[in-house]
């Protein structure tokens, strides 16, 4: 009896074969006593296998056993509570505030203002590298100070150089 | 559920309430299935302290995987796969640790089990059951643990070819060649025989 055999035996008591060929193999083994030894030690295997589990105990009592089940439980970080689906007013709300008082702001300026004058852009000192932005509607003046000044970068550079 | 008496509960019942929130519920459902868990773990690795721990770990697994158990398997059978891919883990920590075993060198060198000599008489029987588990610890024991693992699942989970090889990452053929070993080991061990017997 070679080992595929053998395997398609155990396959057989397994029920892993279709019936088909389980017939086949029943047939083709009925007459030969060393297949019919091996079925039966893979059987009594099995049937002495069953017993193991039965009436097998956890060493430990009840309490014992779940409180330190729960505590690992309570250890574990706590799943963030779901948040409640927002409202329909509440999404608006969420859109209509910012929306109302940028319109209140445009009114106000609309109603408020004053003849328009053209914004300016003035250059102080040549080489400092300061420019100055004046809005006189917006009652706003901006001054921009590049640091270090344009011919500051190239005494730098030059200083870097070797001689 | 919570306050309430748990013991008349079915487990699907449980089940709900523990994903709820109801430690009380879940408390019960351990103590219906901690044995069978345990028993699952200890005839894997074979170690009283090792099964205990890794029976607690699944059960604290199992709550926080309660929210993906949908009920399509029976929580008993679920919370057992649980503790059977825990000690998977652990064993292969181990092996990793270590040499390999005289049984995996032997399937390595192929084909042990095809000499070893067929045992004619039930080597079990009249035996007490608690002598019987221990013969049977003890043969166990002398398997490796992927040997070991194959004949658990097929042997106490029922389970077939098709699932033991997903749940141990191998062929079909592979699960068929480990069983015959396994079974015939098994049989030989039973049985008294030596070592340089089944050579």
């Amino acid at each position: 009896m070679d080992y595929d055999a053998q395997l398609k035996l155990q396959a057989c008591l397994d029920g892993e074969l279709s019936p088909r060929r389980a017939r086949r193999l029943q047939g083709r083994l009925a007459g030969d006593p060393e297949a019919q030894a091996l079925l039966r030690e893979l059987k009594a295997t099995t049937g002495a296998l069953a017993a193991f589990d039965q009436d097998l105990k956890l060493p430990e009592s009840r309490e014992f056993f779940w409180s330190k089940i729960e505590r690992e439980i309570r250890r574990l970080p706590q799943p963030e509570p779901a948040r409640a689906p927002a409202s329909l007013l509440a999404g608006w709300r969420r859109w209509l505030t910012p929306a109302g008082a940028l319109a209140a702001v445009l009114l106000a300026a609309l109603l408020l203002g004053r003849p328009a004058r053209a914004p300016q852009i003035e250059s102080g000192l040549a080489d400092s590298g300061a420019l100055t932005y004046r809005d006189f509607a917006a009652s706003a003046t901006i001054v921009w100070l590049s640091y270090p000044a344009e011919d500051e970068f190239v005494a730098d550079e030059l200083s870097d150089t070797p001689d | 559920m919570t306050g309430k008496d748990h013991s008349s509960a079915d487990d699907p019942a449980l089940v709900r309430a523990a994903q709820r929130g109801d430690m009380a519920a879940f408390e019960e459902l351990v103590v219906r299935h901690r044995d069978k868990i345990y028993a699952r773990a200890l005839s894997m690795v074979r170690n009283e302290e090792e099964a205990i721990d890794l029976s607690q770990e699944a059960w604290v697994k199992g709550w926080q995987r309660l929210p993906q158990f949908l009920g399509e398997a029976s929580f008993g059978t679920w919370i057992t796969r649980i503790v059977i891919n825990l000690c998977l883990d652990h064993l292969r920590k181990q092996k990793r640790q270590r040499l390999q075993s005289i049984e995996a060198i032997d399937e390595d060198s192929g084909g042990v089990e095809r000499q070893m000599p067929v045992v004619t008489v039930n080597p079990t029987a009249g035996l007490e059951r608690a002598e019987l588990r221990q013969r049977i610890d003890h043969a166990l024991g002398h398997l490796s643990y992927e040997h070991r693992t194959v004949l658990v699942l097929h042997e106490f989970e029922q389970m077939e070819y098709k699932a033991i090889a997903k749940t141990m990452g191998c062929s079909i053929g592979t699960v068929m060649s480990r069983l015959f070993y396994a079974r015939r080991k098994m049989a030989a061990l039973l049985a008294g025989l030596r070592k340089q017997d089944l050579r």
